[in-house]
């Protein structure tokens, strides 16, 4: 036997637990009146194979379980202001709070305060839903839409706008951006570069991470636009022109958070985001890249959870060791820096664990999702600020117990001194090894389906995500699964403690109302002013490209977006030639 | 209305919202209550619904949004459904809508709105209870 533990101790152990289970227990169990303990105790009996340099190793080296790096950026902590998911430290450059509305105009000022408050980082983009489908603000299915999920973006110019406060120290060659973008990444990124090149920039310089997980889309978040098979040729050409253009942006953020929030078990996010990763990877192997040219440039959204945060912190060093496996004993990689798991974590207990009743109770849940996301190697985020459930914004007296809450766990519970504390845990180890294997199970299911592609166009992924929220469900309705104020202590006497003062939402509700209308009247004077004939020759250009499954449209999409061509023109001329996707309840 | 034919709901996203958790699980859960529940799918303009109901012939239509695009998607759907003969027709809603917008929605002919931690024997009963 090749683990930790000798035979010996474990054969005196087991002995043990069956003389223990037999006397100690089964006397207090006879006390208390109850046939089954309520609790468990794990011992070395349940880890028995356990190597530590195997299973665990060092922080920064294979298999990673402790951690991707070898240590915490000195200095990273929850700074001042401006709010940030994770936190800025020396050396690393990460974008801030998710954030964005109403017109471009409306989330620059939005930015503009920000940095007065002593924002540092880059814009943390949220678009709207017209914008996410690649439909203009003008398009009759974006009538009650425009600027309400994150801001309108329509053209170039838009960019041009919001990235305004956005020079000298904090030039694009300084900041990182994050953009939510997935069908229409092709777009924004072009965007992007031109707004680059027409600063002055050298896009080589640009970093910032696109969402750029259009397989997830189908699945749990449904902002496509066309079919699966025709959007990871879109995917592929990202891929290949920006790992020669662009070589510091990250080429996308693969989420295991909205499948998660949509219902998916612990295991099957795991699972079903490490089989869109695979697929993404063959993609650029299939392209004739060599996987460490451009699989470091990968990233992950692990954001989302539940309560259960021993399980959790469990789940994110199982992927950790399982994103390494694929990576280096899967696809062949030699360097380690292509195998590590680059996350934007945090929010461990899930957005799907905020409640509307008793909302304060919220940040109770998210501060023990910030202690939990400290034992697993982050930087503690107690996030999602706690009126997440009552609208659509956070107020900045949510934010600001949510950054102090933070601050707290680190510096006052010093909870990230240690990196990993809980490794060698019988039971966080034994609870590693189990969700990895659950998870592994899956992707072999998946494999043999033929891959994420074949698994999402048979619907198999989305089916298993709507069961999985449906029998999470059915589980609060008999009272097996507790939500506290819920479905649990909510008779007369409890108290919904409510907070005295509010300070309101930081989005100007009127600009938020009235930025459809004001927007559509720009574009219109966009189209105006602009070169016409150029936007159609470049239209027209990139549907000929768009057409040769062989030829990369990124240089075409980002001429097409220097002419103003709109999101809609540009998306919609690539809808004349992949057709659109259509989901019909397969439900 | 015959107590051996099953309540038949209609339930739809309209707009672009594409969470869809919550329509999905409404949709298992009334099935094992033993109604006929049709899902729309996504992006389903107002038209649309209406249309579907026309087909389907539901009693009731049930909306869900969560984008913040409810005030001016749900009246939307009450008025195609009157224009198709069909207000008689229960409407309800569900999603992320803030409580102030909910007398509103009510005025507009969305006769109950059930926000997050509703539960399905909820639902249920209010439908049985309003057909």
């Amino acid at each position: 036997m090749s683990g930790t533990f000798d035979e010996k101790d474990i054969e005196k152990i087991t002995k043990k637990r069956v003389e223990w289970e037999q006397g100690t227990l089964k006397k207090s169990l006879e006390r208390f009146g109850v046939d089954e303990p309520p609790d468990r105790f794990y011992t070395p009996m349940d880890i028995q194979d356990f190597d530590f340099m195997e299973k665990v190793g060092f922080p920064g080296t294979y298999p990673y379980t402790a951690g991707i790096y070898a240590c915490h950026v000195p200095g990273a902590g929850p700074v001042t202001g401006g709010g940030n998911i994770g936190a800025t430290g020396k050396g690393m450059v990460r974008a801030g709070r998710y954030s964005g509305y109403g017109m471009a105009e409306d989330t620059r000022d939005f930015y503009k305060k920000e940095i007065q408050r002593g924002r540092t980082v880059g814009p943390n983009l949220a678009f709207d839903l017209p914008t996410q489908i690649g439909i203009d603000s003008d398009d009759p299915r974006a009538l009650g839409e425009v600027g309400k999920t994150g801001v309108a973006f329509d053209s170039l110019q838009d960019f041009e706008i919001i990235y305004e406060p956005y020079e000298g120290k904090s030039g694009l060659d300084k900041i990182a951006s994050n953009w939510t973008t997935n069908a229409q990444a092709f777009v924004i990124i072009a965007a992007y570069i031109a707004l680059a090149q027409k600063k002055g920039i050298d896009p080589k310089t640009l970093r910032g991470t696109p969402q750029n997980d259009i397989l997830k889309e189908y699945v749990a978040r449904g902002t496509y636009i066309y079919p699966p098979k025709e959007s990871l040729r879109i995917f592929r050409d990202i891929l290949t022109y920006c790992t020669e253009h662009t070589p510091n942006l990250n080429i996308c953020s693969i989420a295991a958070y909205h499948m998660r929030e949509g219902g998916a078990t612990r295991e099957q996010a795991l699972a079903f985001h490490f089989a869109n990763a695979i697929t993404y990877l063959q993609i650029g192997v299939d392209a004739g890249m060599n996987v460490d040219d451009f699989v470091g440039r990968f990233s992950f959204n692990t954001l989302s959870g539940d309560m259960e945060i021993m399980k959790e912190i469990a789940a994110r060093r199982a992927a950790r060791r399982m994103w390494a496996k694929i990576v280096r004993d899967r696809f062949g990689s030699q360097n380690p820096r292509s195998q590590i798991y680059r996350e934007a974590g945090g929010f461990v207990v899930g957005c799907v664990s905020s409640t509307k009743q008793r909302a304060l109770n919220n940040l109770t849940r998210t501060v023990i999702g910030g202690v939990a996301g400290a034992f697993c190697g982050y930087i503690p985020s107690v996030e999602p600020p706690y009126d997440e459930a009552l609208g659509l914004g956070w107020s900045t007296e949510a934010q600001q117990l949510s950054e102090d809450a933070a601050r707290i766990i680190q510096y006052e519970a010093k909870l990230t001194d240690v990196m990993d504390p809980l490794a060698g845990s019988y039971y966080i180890e034994a609870l590693t090894d189990q969700i990895e294997k659950e998870a592994w199970d899956i992707i072999n299911k998946i494999d043999e389906m033929g891959g994420s592609l074949k698994a999402i166009e048979n619907g198999y992924m989305q089916s298993a995500v709507a069961k999985s929220a449906y029998e999470k469900q059915r589980r609060l309705e008999t009272g097996e699964d507790i939500i506290v104020g819920v479905n649990a202590f909510t008779d007369e006497s409890e108290l919904d403690v409510k907070v005295q003062q509010m300070v309101p939402y930081p989005y100007d509700a009127g600009k938020q109302a009235s930025a459809e209308e004001n927007q559509i009247k720009k574009l219109q004077q966009l189209r105006k002013n602009r070169d016409n004939k150029a936007v159609e020759a470049a239209l027209s250009r990139l549907k000929e490209i768009a057409r040769d499954e062989n030829a990369n449209l990124m240089e075409a999409t980002i001429e097409a977006v220097k002419t103003y061509a709109t999101i809609g023109e540009i998306c919609g001329a690539l809808r004349e030639v992949f057709g659109e996707y259509s989901a019909y309840g397969a439900l | 209305m015959s107590s051996k034919r099953p309540i038949k709901v209609l339930i739809a996203k309209p707009g672009l919202d594409g969470h869809d958790r919550g329509a999905k699980v409404i949709t298992m859960g009334l099935r094992e209550a033993g109604m006929e529940v049709i899902y729309t799918g996504l992006r389903q303009t107002p038209e649309m619904i209406a249309k579907a109901a026309l087909e389907e012939q539901p009693d009731v239509v049930a909306l869900s949004c969560l984008s913040g695009a409810h005030r001016s998607l749900f009246p939307r759907v009450v008025d195609e459904l009157r224009k198709r003969d069909m207000s008689n027709v229960l409407v309800i809603g569900g999603g992320i809508i803030p409580d102030e917008d909910a007398p509103d929605l009510q005025a507009r002919g969305i006769k109950a709105v059930f926000g997050p931690g509703t539960s399905i024997k909820e639902i249920a009963e209010y439908i049985r209870e309003n057909v």
